[in-house]
């Protein structure tokens, strides 16, 4: 799936990935290829990225959205 | 004519004021690129946040407090200006805008029947504070410190502050004037309305952090977004926690992101209106220094004639 991930001060990670995984206010997700098309809040914690290389990528955040949309798509907005 | 002696001191004065004023451009000019540069590096996110939100709103729901518009019975006027001056015309061109607006907007205000607004101010910069303590205006608060380079952590406190009284309907409505950046040689201020949030506003304030000429121009083509959810493709999302809640969080974040780009914008503005006051001080330095320089041989050569017409005559008479 594509990732996008953007921090008002610079674009974080965008490309191919395998795997997400955050904290969310309900609860921390972590979200595969066809993921159901999804809105929610994220909160404090670290986003993880597993891309296509199997390299690990961590992104520590205070708060954010996540967006994932049909067409395999995956956008994060997030605040550090 | 003056002595040499005291034009050559002129003259030595005024190529230092040159000198500095040269310095001065030079650091503007720098801080203007880079504060350019960070505007830019946030659109991404900005553009994100925004399709965000018109995925969000188009769900028929109810929208939250921020968006809601209300009889308008307060104002919140936010003056955006620089903390320090030597900006030519930066300050003052915000401040006469801002005049303007206040002697235009009591006739329009007539029109629709409303009665006097209460009016509050929010001094941003040192210098808009100082003019609206002279003018004695309401200050509510004042912000310093947002010059050079904002960061989010500086904008916070402010944004919170205005949605927090907006929220207690402290004021139900808030005006910001500041200044835009056209291009590295022209500023405009500007007058925008900031809440209630409107997607268009937004939209308009994110469209314009790129210059309409210059280096960074070109980059105006790149986005295109477009503000037509599809419908059909909606119903299928999931949202958690609730529809609600993330839009009013979505909501707070759009004015916050709203918010900074206008005072990044306010920094390119101040950074390259300094860099042409600096500009145009050197220019005339030099002009003065080149006039200076012209007297001083003109009244050392009289002088030189002078002495030797005495020699001369001196000479003659003992002949």
């Amino acid at each position: 799936m594509e990732i996008s991930v953007y921090s008002l001060k610079n674009v974080l990670f965008q490309g191919e990935a395998s795997l997400l995984n955050c904290k969310t206010v309900t609860g921390e997700i972590t979200i595969l290829d066809n993921h159901d098309s999804l809105i929610t809040v994220l909160s404090a914690g670290v986003i993880k990225i597993v891309d296509e290389n199997k390299k690990d990528n961590y992104f520590p955040v205070k708060s954010g959205f996540l967006e994932v949309k049909p067409g395999n798509e995956v956008r994060c907005i997030v605040e550090q | 004519m003056d002595s040499p002696q005291n034009i050559k001191k002129r003259v030595k004065s005024v190529n230092n004021i040159n000198k500095i004023t040269k310095a001065m451009e030079m650091v503007a000019a720098t801080k203007m690129r880079k504060s350019q540069e960070i505007a830019l590096a946030s659109r991404p996110y900005a553009f994100a946040a925004l399709d965000f939100l018109a995925t969000v709103s188009s769900l028929d729901q109810k929208l939250p407090e921020l968006f809601e518009v209300r009889e308008v019975k307060k104002v919140l006027f936010v003056l955006v200006s620089s903390d320090k001056g030597l900006a030519g015309a930066f300050n003052s061109s915000v401040f006469r805008k801002f005049e303007k607006h206040e002697k235009e907007y009591p006739a329009s205000a007539k029109g629709s029947g409303a009665a006097r607004e209460e009016k509050f101010y929010i001094a941003v910069g040192e210098k808009s504070c100082n003019y609206l303590e002279k003018k004695g205006l309401n200050i509510v608060q004042k912000f310093n410190a947002v010059g050079d380079y904002t960061t989010p952590e500086q904008v916070h406190p402010i944004t919170d502050f205005i949605v927090k009284g907006f929220i207690e309907k402290k004021w139900d409505r808030v005006i910001v004037v500041s200044t835009h950046f056209r291009s590295a040689l022209k500023q405009e201020p500007h007058v925008r309305r900031i809440l209630p949030i409107d997607f268009d506003h937004i939209k308009e304030t994110v469209q314009q952090i790129i210059p309409e000429r210059g280096k960074f121009a070109e980059l105006i083509k790149e986005h295109q977004i477009t503000f037509v959810p599809d419908r059909m493709r909606l119903k299928q999302f999931l949202i958690e926690p609730s529809s609600e809640k993330v839009l009013q969080q979505l909501g707070e974040h759009l004015f916050f992101i709203q918010f900074y780009h206008l005072i990044l914008e306010a920094n390119a503005s101040e950074h390259s209106a300094r860099r042409m006051a600096m500009k145009t001080a050197s220019d005339n330095a030099s002009d003065l220094g080149e006039k200076l320089n012209l007297q001083y041989n003109k009244s050392r050569q009289s002088k030189i004639t002078t002495e030797i017409s005495e020699i001369s005559a001196g000479a003659e008479a003992l002949n």
